[in-house]
């Protein structure tokens, strides 16, 4: 498949060279002798895990860190940053993941603000104003309209208005950091499309993402590192995902990975359903019929915005069931609110774990008794020294990266908080488990331990509904898979009846042309 | 389970560890020191610049003048780690002691006609203030602003801005002029909201749910907890808590009047944020916020001390109190 870029290749010319660098944060070495070249033109994926050094390696080129060691050079001439503005006048702009925009403000005057074109007394030349930012963004070849306020644009928009942002001005090389981690695929090749257009102008461009295959579609080499130090350097086309895979795990952690991933098929597990729905409707589901038997992972697969969120909302008591039945263990239940399915035996391990799963602020103890706050307390005073007992265990047992249960969530690394999130139902067992995009933004590794947790609550009689964007890991885990379109279950799927992503995908292409649905229109 | 090992855990909790959790525990916030060496500090300037400041009946009376603040601020500092601001004790204090003096008056003199009446009129105003704020989602600002002129109003109403007589003696010895174990009891009526505060607050579920639903209010709600509730309770006790202030006000001026401690709110409020609360919800601690009240109390007294001009005072107090927020900040 050969992306947008991918047709051009880039002038041979070096950039940025990263020239063995190394960071130490107190007693930890977060990058050792790292080395990095960027050419003109040319898309370089950066990959690691979390907590790897790729972070660090950013922060170091633009401006935010100083580097202890080693050196810096721009198109031949060594430079040194210490400060963010010393690193934007080098040519250097970094689009982070949390975008900077104002969302009641147009287009035009995001890109200008700041340096807006004026009058005298601060007044705004508005018309001169529309016209710099069109001309602008013709000259990117970027389809923005100018006058649309940025609150109101899809996220994949916002980002090329934070791309385009970015590169106003003398700018040689754009990094960007997971840029599509929020992205519907529609949006991930409106962003590629632009990332296509900046790179033909000779911009170098760093791409720092989770998404192995992302990389191949768009990046012409790709720098892996590991533990703060380089683990290869491979040029995209004569590399393919599995030494990509052993580069950043480490092959002696893969091949445990390999054999655990033993066929859920060959599981028995008891037919008496832990949940069944029939007929469920309210605004955005319309009779959704569906079972989670004690001990099946049962995959929820849709496009954003298909209702497949929504289903386990409703069952959480987060979204009221209008009409239909809901049974908990074969027992008629409606769930009235989160506190009521908790005392169900139902959890939810929410889509965004930042605003709705977690207190970032907070300790990890804090965090994992939260839910379980009844639990621990006798007559309405904390249990603290059961509290804190637990929480040291289940740090043990999900093997949270962490000081101690008192280190602040905050300081965790993305997967190690989705640990915290899973910890948080993990004891008492809950009957059955909701798991929204549980890996969403979770390196390789922390990946594979969330399967092993998942499936070992399964093992122990839980029913998981899991609802996933990641095809992949909706085959390997799930016993079962329904496609929901439209708030309905068009098709459930037995084990064994579909084999791969790619067909997975296609079936979920089909149903949602297939005039049961309607595909997310964009402005152009 | 996954096979990988589980790094760098605390394994066991060592003594010197364990000493170092219940100094954090005790002092409960990030930097909670300055609060304390700031509070010194100011003792020892006002020790060396008065000769009338370093003395016992001086510090009573400190914690005298420090109370109505100290009462009210415990309230506070749950409202405010919930993520709220409630503007209208003072007005609440000014109608639950009108509430209280009348009904005395009206039902066999009896103090605790009173104290039932005082309390449950703070009570009720803070319930509403909770209920309007979480049902129609109006941010507290606005729904406790409405209030402080609507209670104020009220109070001024029923007896057309006259105060109330109060004669019952068991009332003053109780809430205004006795003394318990030698304390004065207004200083004693304080020890007991900061001990019930600290209970409730770093010992019981409701202190946890507070810190969760101001931390972050939808992780909350997806946890299982009742948000609304609990940041109802929130204000019913402020509510309580400012009722419990008007009977020990008006127990120890002998009457209720109904334009009392007007503008108190933000010595509330101010007392609270030095005392180490966040007003972006999720953090603070009782012991930080009684030190707050006792920070701002002890200003008001040693300035009056070192004969500075009432203007000036206010002057001087306000640039102390944003100093050390700034300072104090993380």
């Amino acid at each position: 498949m050969s992306g947008p870029v991918a047709a051009e290749p880039p002038p041979p010319t070096s950039l940025v060279m990263v020239n063995g660098i190394s960071k130490r944060f107190g007693g930890v070495r977060a990058l050792r002798d790292v080395n990095l070249e960027v050419r003109a033109g040319e898309v370089h994926a950066l990959l690691g895990e979390n907590g790897a050094g790729k972070s660090t390696l950013i922060k170091i080129l633009s401006g935010v860190h100083t580097l202890d060691s080693g050196a810096i050079e721009i198109a031949g001439k060594p430079v040194a940053f210490d400060s963010p503005a010393n690193s934007r006048d080098a040519g250097i702009a970094v689009v982070y993941q949390d975008l900077s925009l104002v969302e009641s403000l147009s287009v035009a005057d995001n890109l200008l603000l700041g340096r807006e074109p004026r009058m005298r007394f601060g007044f705004v030349r508005k018309r001169e104003l529309m016209a710099q930012a069109k001309a602008f963004l013709a000259e990117l070849g970027i389809p923005l309209d100018t006058k649309v306020t940025v609150g109101s644009l899809p996220f994949a928009y916002r980002q090329m208005t934070e791309i385009a942002k970015a590169l106003l001005g003398e700018v040689r090389l754009l990094i960007l950091d997971e840029p599509t981690s929020s992205l519907t695929s529609d949006e991930v090749r409106i962003l590629f499309d632009a990332i296509g257009k900046v790179t033909r102008r000779g911009v170098g461009v760093i791409y720092v993402t989770h998404r192995l295959n992302e990389v191949f579609e768009i990046s012409q080499r790709v720098t892996v590192l590991r533990d703060g130090a380089n683990a290869g350097t491979f040029v995209t086309a004569e590399t393919d995902m599995k030494r990509l895979v052993n580069a950043i795990v480490g092959t002696d952690r893969l091949a445990p990975a390999a054999s655990r991933a033993e066929p859920a098929a060959m599981r028995s597990f008891d037919s008496s359903p832990i949940l069944s729905l029939s007929g469920v409707s309210n605004d955005r589901l319309h009779a959704v019929d569906l079972s989670v038997l004690k001990g099946e992972i049962h995959g929820l697969a849709g496009l954003i915005g298909s209702g497949r969120t929504e289903i386990l909302e409703t069952v959480f008591g987060l979204r009221p069931l209008e009409s239909g039945a809901c049974a908990i263990a074969g027992r008629r239940w409606l769930p009235k609110s989160p506190a009521d399915a908790i005392d169900q035996g139902v959890a939810l391990v929410p889509e965004d774990r930042h605003v709705q799963g977690l207190v970032l602020d907070h300790s990890i103890e804090r965090n994992l008794t939260l839910s379980r706050i009844a639990y621990f307390s006798r007559w309405g005073w904390m249990q603290q020294r059961a509290a804190a007992r637990r929480a040291e265990a289940a740090i043990v047992k999900l093997a949270v990266k962490a000081q101690g249960a008192s280190s602040l969530v905050r300081t965790l690394s993305g997967g190690n908080q989705q640990k915290v999130v899973f910890g948080k139902w993990n004891d008492p067992r809950p009957r059955l488990l909701l798991l929204d995009e549980p890996t969403v933004g979770v390196d390789v590794g922390a990946r594979e331990e969330i399967y092993g947790v998942i499936r070992n609550a399964v093992r122990d009689g839980t029913g998981v509904l899991l609802v996933s964007s990641d095809l992949a890991e909706l085959i390997e885990l799930c016993d079962r898979i329904s496609v929901i379109v439209n708030g309905r279950v068009a098709r459930t799927l037995m084990r064994g009846e579909i084999d791969d992503a790619e067909e997975l995908h296609h079936l979920l292409q089909m149903y949602q042309a297939s005039g049961q649905g309607v595909l997310q229109e964009l402005p152009a | 389970m996954t096979e990988l090992t589980a790094p760098n855990v605390v394994a066991s909790s060592t003594r010197s560890d364990r000493r170092r959790k219940f100094l954090q525990n005790l002092l409960r916030g990030e930097r909670p020191y300055m609060l304390y060496i700031a509070f010194v500090i100011l003792l020892v300037v006002f020790s060396l610049s008065s000769p009338w400041f370093l003395s016992l009946d001086n510090f009573l009376n400190i914690g005298r003048q420090t109370t109505l603040v100290s009462i009210i601020a415990v309230g506070m500092t749950f409202v405010i780690i919930a993520r709220q601001i409630d503007l209208s004790v003072a007005s609440t204090l000014a109608l639950s002691g009108m509430a209280a003096a009348l009904a005395m008056n009206q039902i066999n003199n009896s103090w605790i006609v009173g104290a039932v009446a005082g309390l449950g009129t703070g009570a009720l105003v803070g319930l509403l203030n909770g209920v309007l704020t979480t049902e129609l989602s109006i941010p507290s600002f606005l729904v406790t602003l409405g209030s402080l002129s609507m209670a104020r109003g009220l109070a001024m109403m029923v007896t057309n801005t006259k105060p109330v007589i109060i004669t019952n003696e068991s009332y003053f010895a109780i809430f205004g002029e006795g003394t318990f174990l030698g304390i004065p009891v207004p200083i004693a009526w304080t020890l007991v909201a900061t001990i019930v505060g600290i209970l409730l607050l770093h010992y019981n579920v409701f202190g946890r749910r507070i810190y969760a639903v101001g931390g972050n209010p939808t992780a909350a709600l997806y946890s299982g907890i009742n948000t609304k509730w609990v940041t109802t309770a929130a204000f019913v006790l402020t509510g309580a808590l400012a009722g419990l202030a008007a009977l020990v006000l008006s127990a120890r001026s002998h009457a209720a009047r109904p334009d009392v401690v007007q503008g108190m709110e933000l010595d509330v409020i101010a007392a609270v944020i030095l005392g180490g609360c966040s007003l972006f919800g999720g953090r603070g601690y009782i012991l930080g916020t009684l030190f707050g009240s006792l920070i701002i109390g002890t200003l008001n007294n040693g300035l009056v001390l070192l004969g500075v001009s009432s203007p000036m005072q206010l002057v001087i107090k306000g640039a102390i109190i944003v100093a050390a927020v700034a300072f104090t900040k993380r």
